[in-house]
């Protein structure tokens, strides 16, 4: 038996580093797969488990130059790799026309085209009435599958994943990996993932890193989650039971002991509230209060009006109705639209609201009112809290993303912010930045200060909002009038015996 | 937005091939450009404003439309010239003003000419699918893959772009960012949205470069084309059509 074929890919003491830094990302690293192996890679974020899985499939160094060398490298001649980023896989604006491009890279002849390309949908189960769909209009999940069903065209030996489901809904991350599980059962499936919950007990080998690169563990997934759990907890992996072991940690039990609402004083009122986007309705809530020290969990599909909800009340849109803040009424001009003093609003993306070139300008330049030393021991005081690098001078840009968002919240706060508003600020962070990011909002709330955010996870609903709204097709559903939903896997949580929501 | 740009009938000029279509338009409009001659600048102006108004399958409306800023090119280059340009047989004089009859004679030549160029352009635009413009270019003139393909990934960010530019926009409002006055506060400003949407747009490109490769794209390599586009019919009329207008446009420039 020829060598290269007893192994589907194998790797002798590689070597690599990023150009401008000292140290190496791996040292002397030696992997080997089997042919039909699934195999799933662990490890603290910035180990190199995405950079791994780009040398084993030669994008490294191929298409992005990195100074490396090893002393046996074999590869798979047939390689598929689907990325994080939904967003950033495609060059075509439709469906058919992506999946035709990868034909057409492989010079399959036009009339042969369209049945491969119906056949590829049909393997990750993705049915569209028109294959002439544009792709801005799949959900998030459906651009993952076909990145996937690309990916399947090129009759691939080895299949990379690199966090396919990291930027996916509850529902998307489930659709993504059913799909994966049904399309790849005999290719060899090399997956690197922080949420693993839906793949834990499908793949054959778990292969832990530890912060320098070095191979710590490699074993089947029952003896790594049972022998490993102190990593896997330290790294901030999602593993099955993460969030069961958090709810009976003392820090969890002691933010939750005694848990009481603040005060029943009404921070936003809105009645017959409409919201629009230029001149189309978009948002429609009959009555909402939310009191000083809720956290409110709003829920609902993708595109249902959630982020909508979130600028009209920062009144970023042009809304009717009434809409009151503090008890007094927020009127809105038509020319000069004011923002409602108190509030203040976190987007999804960070990048996008940093302004200055280090932490602590940051955290001062909304700071209009204060004395300097003033606001620079305000910032200090807010970078403690957030454990932010102390220093203040990193520019935000060089942050790690779970620091990112910390910072993103951080600015958020000026001593006149009474109202936080966040859109999805866990989404796409591991275990240790959700948890560190969740306590920091729980200290805020207790004292004083109401969160209205935007979530898919459930498990926070349940373990940490006061309250729920749902919005469904633009209309927004407070917690008593929900029937179902929800609100039922609420019922009978801890949270409501202590509250008595809803009776 | 995309919606607006369906047109009311498909005519003769969507048959055809657009690379062709952008070659024959690119040819007439050098001739513009060099061309001295008034009357020929004019003529050939009808020529495209036949072709513009009359087979583009667009609506009245949408076509007097998109005429405003026609007009609006054609009247601010024409203008300059009618009141400063220069002349021996002055008509109206009045300060640094001056009339002549070269002047109004060189604004109408000028004038003709954007007004050439718009109709042209439009009449192209309107009359094309982006896509299989690149397509023809990659198969009847060899234009190299990369250069087609980059431009349709780039139609695909486009989208993209205008969401993150307006989430930078209501982002700025709440961080309460208040720009100064004048230019220092443009300079600003343009800082302010430059760097991120820059920083986001360069490591997207980046992504789907390296995933365009991950997809066994090369650079150069043979391939076959989803959209085959080949030469029709419709070509030949086309170059007839051109020719003809050509010749009668000389003719009634230069015929004495």
């Amino acid at each position: 038996m020829n060598y290269s074929n007893r192994y589907a890919i194998n790797l002798t003491n590689l070597r690599l580093k990023f150009p401008g830094e000292d140290s190496l990302i791996f040292k002397d690293l030696s992997f080997s797969v089997q042919p039909g192996e699934k195999v799933l890679m662990l490890g603290p974020s910035g180990c190199g488990k995405s950079t791994l899985l780009q040398v084993l499939s030669g994008i490294v160094p191929n298409s992005i130059e990195l100074p490396m060398k090893a002393d046996e490298i074999n590869l798979p001649d047939s390689w598929g790799f689907v990325f994080q980023d939904p967003d950033t896989q495609f060059c075509m604006s439709y469906v058919d026309e992506e999946l035709a491009f990868v034909l057409e890279n492989l010079n399959i002849p036009r009339s042969d085209m369209a049945p491969l390309i119906e056949e590829a949908l049909k393997r990750v189960d993705l049915h569209l009435e028109n294959l002439h769909t544009p792709i801005l209009e799949l959900s998030q999940g459906m651009k993952q599958r076909l990145a996937l069903a690309s990916v399947l065209l090129l009759e691939p030996v080895v299949l990379f994943l690199d966090e396919p489901s990291a930027l996916l809904d509850p529902e998307g991350t489930k659709q993504i990996w059913s799909s994966i599980k049904q399309a790849t059962a005999d290719k060899t499936v090399i997956i690197v993932e922080h949420k693993i919950d839906l793949i834990a007990d499908w793949v054959d080998r778990v292969v832990l890193f530890n912060d320098h690169g070095m191979i710590l563990a490699d074993d089947s997934p029952s003896t790594i989650f049972k022998h490993y759990q102190e990593e896997l907890k330290r790294y901030g992996i999602w593993y099955p039971s993460v969030w069961d072991e958090y709810k009976e940690s003392e820090s969890f039990k002691s933010m939750m002991h005694e848990r009481e609402q603040v005060s029943s004083f009404e921070k936003i009122l809105l009645n017959d509230f409409h919201g629009f986007r230029g001149t189309a309705p978009k948002i429609f809530a009959k009555k909402a209060v939310a009191k000083t020290g809720d956290w409110i969990a709003i829920t609902g599909e993708n595109g249902s009006g959630k982020s909508t909800l979130l600028l009209t009340l920062m009144q970023l849109l042009r809304t009717e109705g009434i809409y009151k803040v503090n008890g007094e009424r927020v009127i809105q001009k038509k020319r000069k639209k004011q923002l409602p003093k108190g509030l203040s609003l976190v987007f999804q993306n960070p990048e996008l609201q940093f302004v200055t070139n280090s932490i602590a300008e940051e955290l001062t330049v909304s700071l209009h009112k204060m004395s300097k030393p003033q606001a620079v021991n305000y910032a200090a005081d807010l970078m403690q809290l957030f454990n932010l690098p102390n220093s203040g001078t990193r520019h935000p840009y060089q942050l790690s993303t779970g620091q990112k968002r910390r910072l993103s919240v951080a600015t958020a706060l000026t001593p006149q912010t009474d109202i936080l508003l966040l859109d999805e600020p866990t989404f796409g962070q591991d275990a240790r930045n959700t948890f560190a990011i969740l306590e920091k909002l729980e200290q805020l709330r207790v004292q004083g200060i109401t969160i209205l955010m935007v979530t898919h996870d459930m498990e926070i609903v349940k373990n940490f909002a006061t309250s729920v709204w749902t919005v469904a097709d633009g209309v927004l559903y407070t917690n008593n009038e929900m029937v179902g939903g929800v609100f039922e896997c609420l019922h009978g949580s801890h949270l409501d015996e202590k509250h008595g929501y809803s009776k | 937005m995309l919606a607006w740009f369906t047109p009311r009938r498909e005519t003769w000029l969507f048959k055809v091939n657009p690379a062709l279509k952008f070659i024959i338009f690119f040819a007439f409009l050098l001739i513009t450009l060099f061309n001295q001659n008034l009357s020929f600048a004019v003529w050939q102006a009808v020529l495209y404003g036949i072709l513009f108004y009359g087979f583009s399958g667009y609506s009245m409306k949408k076509l007097a439309l998109l005429s405003i800023p026609l007009a609006i090119s054609f009247f601010s280059s024409a203008l300059t010239i009618v009141l400063f340009g220069k002349g021996e047989s002055v008509l109206w004089q009045w300060g640094l003003i001056k009339i002549s009859e070269e002047s109004i004679q060189h604004a109408l030549l000028l004038g003709s000419k954007s007004l050439s160029f718009g109709f042209v352009g439009f009449t192209f635009l309107l009359t094309i699918q982006p896509i299989l413009f690149f397509y023809a270019m990659m198969q009847q003139f060899r234009l190299p893959s990369k250069y087609a393909y980059s431009f349709i990934a780039s139609f695909r960010l486009i989208p993209a772009v205008t969401e993150e530019l307006q989430i930078r926009r209501n982002a700025l409002k709440v961080r309460n960012i208040q720009f100064s006055r004048g230019l220092k506060g443009m300079y600003e400003r343009l800082q302010m949205y430059t760097v991120p949407l820059f920083a986001e747009s360069i490591r997207r490109a980046q992504r789907i470069a390296v995933a365009m490769e991950a997809k066994q794209y090369q650079m150069g390599a043979a391939r076959t084309y989803y959209y085959p586009t080949r030469y029709s019919l419709m070509d030949g009329v086309f170059l007839t059509v051109m020719a003809i207008g050509l010749g009668v446009t000389l003719m009634l420039a230069f015929w004495r």
